[in-house]
């Protein structure tokens, strides 16, 4: 080993053991304030408790497996191992849920950051069961005996709130269409594999499948899978049958030479709709004749 | 079991006491070779089920893409009255066991344009009869 390399390994180990420091710190703070029950975790959702309790054993096992690779002792067969691989795959499990409850989650949290609801804050919206209640009655009695000037003009019934579009300037809708269009080209391939580039994360290894085939293919899967379960033979529509030869077929060594258009990002502009057009059938130009207008016969 | 180089299997096998018939998915492997026709089909599962052909319906039967291999389904009844009772009948037509009578198409039609130009009960008369 070079000296350079020692002189890097001595600075990190220093800086390991700094760190090491910060966090039995903050450790001991929190166990400190945990003992007292400074938090009170009893009406928390339990489902987050489960959370961290797992996290935090996840994190024991993690400790023990890499103090004994520190010492050099082996780990293979260690129960550790096993320990970790079960509580990995709860809280892959448990995500969808994670997911699911977000929305709650976050809107607490920012009550709690904030520290009170503003009344005018557009996600307290939510729809209003009295406003779909039709009124008509009182209303009809009202109008009778007044003007009817007003009713010549059709005025929509108010139900519930809704978006205003209407002050919108031509430039405004240029924007949100550009910010899509920006939204889009950033979730490419081209785009996806530079991020991939660059990440630190690890590299997550998957089966390559593009989004046409694996639509075809999900397809056919459902449809074989109907057709077993119910002991029946389904006609294949001739859009089916086209869709299944062009994707099993040649013409999809195209898209590997297709790449999508980034135009957004590169020139700040929205793309043109004009190149992204799908094929047009023959049926679009076979049906005029050569000289441009239809043959008719004449008997 | 393979005979001639054509193997059949069978998948899902399900016994199906309220029509009184066993039914299954059939899987044929037959490579380098054209489909297998149905009358084949039908000795091979009265030899795998020890019964005789003539109570076995297969239908549905489907080549998948490249050749090689073909999947169908089939039936088994206990006896051939159950299959006639329960069978549709162009099924049991295809055995033979049944004849449907087809008028032809333009004999339909023609029947349908004559009776359009009577009202009433008079309809049904029209059509015993050819006019003219």
């Amino acid at each position: 080993m070079s000296t350079e390399e020692i002189t890097e390994a001595m600075n990190l180990l220093s800086a390991v053991e700094s760190q090491t420091q910060d966090v039995t710190k903050l450790v001991d703070h929190l166990l400190k304030k945990a003992t007292e029950n400074e938090y009170n975790t009893s009406k928390g959702i339990s489902f987050l408790e489960l959370k961290y309790q797992l996290l935090l054993s996840y994190l024991m096992n993690l400790t023990y497996i890499s103090l004994q690779k520190s010492q050099g002792s082996s780990i293979q067969d260690d129960p550790a191992i096993d320990r970790l691989i079960e509580i990995r795959t709860v809280l892959e499990k448990m995500r969808p849920i994670d997911k699911k409850l977000k929305y709650q989650v976050d809107k607490v949290v920012r009550t709690a950051a904030s520290g009170g609801t503003d009344s005018s804050d557009p996600l307290r919206y939510r729809a209003n069961p009295e406003n779909l209640i039709s009124k008509l009655d009182d209303e009809s009695e009202s109008e009778s005996e007044g003007e009817e000037k007003k009713s010549k003009i059709y005025h929509p019934p108010k139900l519930t709130a809704m978006h205003y579009e209407g002050d919108e300037t031509e430039m405004d809708k240029d924007q949100k269409v550009l910010e899509r269009a920006k939204k889009r080209a950033l979730s490419t391939s081209m785009l996806r594999e530079l991020r991939e580039e660059f990440s630190e994360g690890p590299t997550e290894i998957r089966e390559t499948t593009s989004t046409q085939r694996s639509r075809a293919e999900r397809k056919l899967r459902e449809r074989t899978h109907y057709e077993e379960e119910n002991f029946m033979r389904f006609s294949v529509s001739k859009k089916d049958k086209n869709e299944m030869k062009r994707v099993a077929g040649l013409s999809s060594l195209n898209n590997l030479t297709h790449f999508d258009d980034i135009s957004a990002l590169t020139e700040g502009r929205a793309p043109q709709a004009g190149g992204s057009s799908k094929k047009r059938k023959h049926g679009g130009k076979g049906k005029k004749g050569k000289k441009g207008f239809k043959k008719k016969r004449i008997h | 079991m393979s005979e001639g180089a054509a193997t059949i299997r069978t998948r899902k096998f399900m016994t199906n006491r309220l029509l009184c018939r066993k039914q299954m998915i059939v899987d044929v492997l037959h490579p380098g070779k054209a489909t297998i026709p149905k009358t084949e089909v039908r000795e091979k599962l009265a030899k795998m089920y020890k019964t005789t052909p003539d109570v076995i319906f297969c239908f549905g039967f489907r080549t998948k893409f490249g050749g090689g291999k073909t999947s169908g389904f089939g039936l088994i009844y206990d006896s051939l009255d159950f299959a006639k009772k329960f069978e549709p009948k162009y099924r049991l037509q295809r055995h033979g066991l049944v004849e449907i009578k087809k008028t032809g198409r333009k004999q339909r039609k023609e029947r349908k344009n004559r009776q359009k130009k009577v009202r009433g009960t008079k309809k049904a008369k029209v059509g015993a009869g050819k006019k003219k």
